[in-house]
């Protein structure tokens, strides 16, 4: 029997040594650095944790990445917190969010441990009185949750934040809100049909993040806008309808291009006409370009949005609820509260569309935190 | 040559409730008034308006919103009546803050009866017990309630007021 290799690089465990050995004549153990000679870790057969995980109603239908205890461990060793932090109770079943939990939902929804601060915050963000948790989790209506992100954080992670952003091909944009929402299934208790009674649904409900293209947003970007300074990274929540492309490739004006978008978003049957509240517009940077080398600031589009989008009341009054009369001006309701209600973010490739989203009204208000 | 085989188990990714009970406040034997709390859903106030007539008690009328929590305000002025009917949760929303305010209600010591379609009841039940009022009050009336005409939401109305008299008697 050849001795044991042990020195700083192998302590003579390795399966090449092992193999090695003449375990029939002699059972001495090889190595006393361990227990055993040799650990062998069997992963779970990832087709059969998904199904079992679906059957129990654990995912979002999509295969997932099977938590262990391994994968879990190193989301949180990156936190750099402890397992047991609680970061938030969500409604409506008050389950706990610990860093744990939302560890486990991370992993299953294929992220990599890199993005734990992101989602974090992201739950410590709709966990926000404001952002009325409960209600966008359970309503009838398609709201689904955005995630925006802001500064350093968005290039670090590789957020795509340009051409095809809201959609298919990159794994921030794709898992990080997908990890918000398995912690909206698996901890908030949002199982469609059980927790979340959206009529119909909404497939932004998968996902839908994306970062701000902050280089091409010539006014300043939102978390500046909100009180932020640029090398701060920020996530910002909006509970919002899935967004609405608005084609405009010959207007040459502010106005112009700012009509095509009120046209777009004043529509009767949107949550806002019947409660005004937010709304998010994203804009392609060609847009904004045009907009403000018109010599248009981000108030200016804001206040001409806001004073400009109008449904006529008898239209806004066929909502969900009785149409306060408090909103109609002159036989119209307008789409937002106030200016700031119209929330503008650049973003996108080459191309003249913008796209816009109505809120939940004024049942949700946006939430943005800091890292 | 020890071997130790170990399958690496998954995690559950449930989060465990935060919950704590709350205890159901007892309807008192005599009501002085009754604040009927309309979250404006198309109805409601049918809904209310015919309780209302059929029960013959003094009464408030509080509003509040659907998809939202009630404002301080709004539950300053419902926590005056002995006891607070609220209407109605017939969608996801609606029903999450008919629930809740209820049990917003029950923590300030006013007893409260919610009212919901039968088409959410089963989730209006799940709520409360998942924020700890399991024993919440809940009477079921049967869905729709938006869409149909005055006499269709009255005739529905007054199939719950039984339940809803049982309830006060009992107390």
């Amino acid at each position: 029997m050849k001795s044991p290799k042990i020195n700083k690089d192998n302590c003579g465990c390795s399966i090449e040594d092992l193999l090695n050995e003449n375990i029939e004549k002699d059972e001495t153990r090889l190595c006393s650095a361990s227990t055993n000679d040799i650990e062998v870790f069997v992963d779970p057969d990832v087709e059969k944790v998904s199904y079992q995980f679906y059957m129990k109603k654990q995912t979002d239908g999509l295969p997932i990445i099977p938590p262990t205890g391994e994968r879990v461990r190193k989301f949180i060793e990156f936190s750099g917190l402890n397992k047991n932090d609680l970061i938030a109770v969500l409604s409506p079943r008050s389950g706990k969010a610990t860093v744990e939990k939302i560890a486990i939902n991370s992993v299953m929804a294929g992220c990599i441990p890199q993005f734990m601060p992101v989602i974090l915050q992201a739950i410590k963000a709709i966990s926000h009185e404001k952002f009325n948790l409960p209600g966008v989790n359970a309503t009838t209506h398609p709201v689904a949750i955005c995630t925006i992100l802001n500064g350093p954080i968005a290039n670090e992670i590789g957020i795509n934040s340009g051409a095809g952003c809201l959609g298919p091909g990159n794994i921030a944009n794709a898992t990080i809100g997908r990890a918000i929402r398995l912690c909206l299934i698996n901890i908030a208790g949002a199982i469609p049909g059980i927790g979340d009674h959206a009529t119909l649904g909404s497939p932004s409900k998968y996902s839908f993040c994306f970062g701000e293209a902050e280089d091409e947003n010539p006014w300043g970007s939102l978390h500046v806008e909100r009180g932020f300074s640029e090398n701060e990274s920020t996530v910002t929540m909006m509970a919002l309808d899935s967004p609405h492309n608005v084609n405009d490739h010959r207007s040459k004006t502010a106005e112009d291009i700012m009509d095509t978008i009120i046209n777009t978003a004043s529509v009767a049957g949107c949550n806002n006409s019947h409660v005004p509240g937010e709304m998010l517009i994203i804009m392609s940077p060609e847009h904004a370009k045009t907009i403000a080398d018109d010599g248009w600031s981000k108030e200016d589009v804001k206040k001409y949005f806001h004073e400009n989008a109008l449904v006529p009341a008898r239209l806004a009054d066929r909502g969900g609820r009785k149409l306060d009369s408090k909103w109609i001006h002159e036989g119209n309701v307008p789409i937002t509260r106030k200016p700031d209600d119209v929330v503008i973010v650049v973003a996108g490739g080459p191309g003249r569309h913008t796209m816009i989203a109505h809120g939940f009204g004024s049942g949700s208000q946006s939430v943005t935190v800091s890292f | 040559m020890r071997v130790n085989v170990v399958a690496k188990d998954v995690m559950d990714p449930l989060g465990e409730s935060a919950a704590a009970k709350i205890e159901i406040t007892a309807i008192p034997p005599k009501i002085n008034k009754i604040t009927y709390f309309d979250n404006t859903k198309p109805n409601a106030d049918i809904i209310l308006n015919t309780i209302k007539e059929n029960l013959k008690i003094d009464s408030i009328d509080a509003q509040k919103p659907a998809g939202a929590p009630a404002t301080k305000e709004q539950i300053e002025k419902a926590k005056k009546g002995d006891l607070v009917i609220l209407a109605l949760g017939d969608c996801g929303s609606c029903t999450t803050w008919v629930i809740l305010d209820a049990i917003r209600l029950e923590k300030k010591g006013i007893p409260t009866i919610s009212i919901c379609s039968h088409k959410f009841v089963e989730y209006a039940h799940s709520l409360a017990k998942a924020q700890g009022a399991e024993n919440l009050r809940i009477v079921e009336i049967n869905h729709p309630i938006a869409g149909l005409k005055e006499d269709e939401v009255k005739l529905k109305s007054e199939e719950i007021i039984p339940s809803i008299k049982k309830l006060i008697d009992t107390n």
